[in-house]
């Protein structure tokens, strides 16, 4: 049992109003932990669009790893800054708005001539839809062993990099000038260690 | 063309799911007393008494443990079409897999060891 044509188009009709009002929240609302979540909502439903184009495993990882990880991500990021601050208000604004607006206007133009001018095929072979994610499966361990073990070195290397970016444990060449600082991200104390010592941790 | 199965009761149950909370809250505002007096603004019952604002800044040690997530999460999407054909796959699969976790189980043993899962 399938869904029925009309269901489908009401589902992409409702998701594409979602996905763009969401979207448009997410930059025009000034609480940034509002613009966090409706973020959220535009991934899920990118991950609907998905499954409405067969593509269950996609969904799934855009789930797990935007929606899931990103998202938290960013919300983590902005809880932990989420401090108010004292902003001046910019004189000029409008110029760095003016510009801003002009390029993604030059952007959007260049994206929506493109689509326009690509002449779009439907492909007739059938989509794997459910024994896609076994056929991912099967590629992994056969013709794609390599890529995917690759693929946990560079993960190894992306977690070691982000705790030794975290940390913050060596002292740096130079001292960064404490002056005119408006952003502050606010830190444990700890003490630094020199880089020509041991960790004393370890 | 369509051709995932089951998908219609997914459907179903995300309509499901998005009308409880809206009826829930509905019906409080219908159904429920209209009080105008000062207890009306105090806490639950006999909560505790509210202290500063809801929206404060979280500390710095969570986002180590984000981190160290965000990774974990990403090796799942990497392993579920293995568990899903698993029963397809071969021993040799199985033990790839292992060294797939196993090079990833260092990184786990690194953050354990500088301290990264610590809570001070």
């Amino acid at each position: 049992m399938n869904l029925a044509e009309g269901v489908q188009f009401i589902s992409l009709g409702i998701l594409g109003v979602l996905m763009l009002v969401a979207a448009l929240g997410v930059v025009l609302l000034s609480n940034i932990v509002y613009s966090a979540f409706l973020l959220g909502l535009v991934f899920v439903s990118i991950s609907g669009l998905y499954i409405l184009l067969n593509a269950g495993f996609v969904a799934a990882a855009q789930v797990l790893v935007y929606v899931g990880a990103v998202n938290i991500l960013i919300l983590f990021g902005i809880m932990l800054v989420n401090k108010r601050e004292d902003f001046q208000p910019i004189s000029k604004a409008w110029v760095g708005k003016a510009a801003t607006g002009a390029v993604c206007l030059g952007l959007f133009t260049l994206l929506s001539s493109m689509v326009l001018a690509t002449p779009w095929q439907l492909s007739t072979a059938t989509p794997a839809g459910e024994n896609a994610i076994e056929i991912i499966g099967l590629h992994f361990f056969s013709d794609f062993l390599l890529p995917f073990e690759l693929a946990s070195v560079l993960l190894l290397m992306a977690l070691v990099g982000a705790i030794i970016l975290a940390r913050r444990e060596y002292i740096p060449d130079y001292e960064p000038e404490d002056e005119q600082k408006v952003l502050t991200l606010r830190e444990r104390p700890r003490e630094l260690v020199a880089t020509s010592s041991d960790n004393q941790e370890m | 063309m369509f051709v995932l199965t089951g998908y219609e009761y997914f459907l179903l149950f995300l309509i499901i799911c998005s009308l409880v909370p809206v009826s829930a809250l509905l019906a409080a505002k219908l159904l429920g007393a209209k009080g105008t007096g000062v207890a009306r603004r105090t806490t639950y019952e006999s909560g505790m008494e509210p202290i500063g604002g809801a929206w404060i800044q979280f500390n710095i040690r969570y986002y180590m443990f984000a981190l160290v997530f965000v990774i974990f999460d990403v090796e799942t999407v990497f392993l579920y079409p293995w568990a899903v054909a698993f029963h397809k796959l071969g021993v040799l699969a199985f033990i790839e897999a292992l060294i797939f976790i196993a090079i990833l189980l260092i990184g786990l043993v690194y953050a354990w060891r500088k301290g990264a899962l610590e809570w001070s």
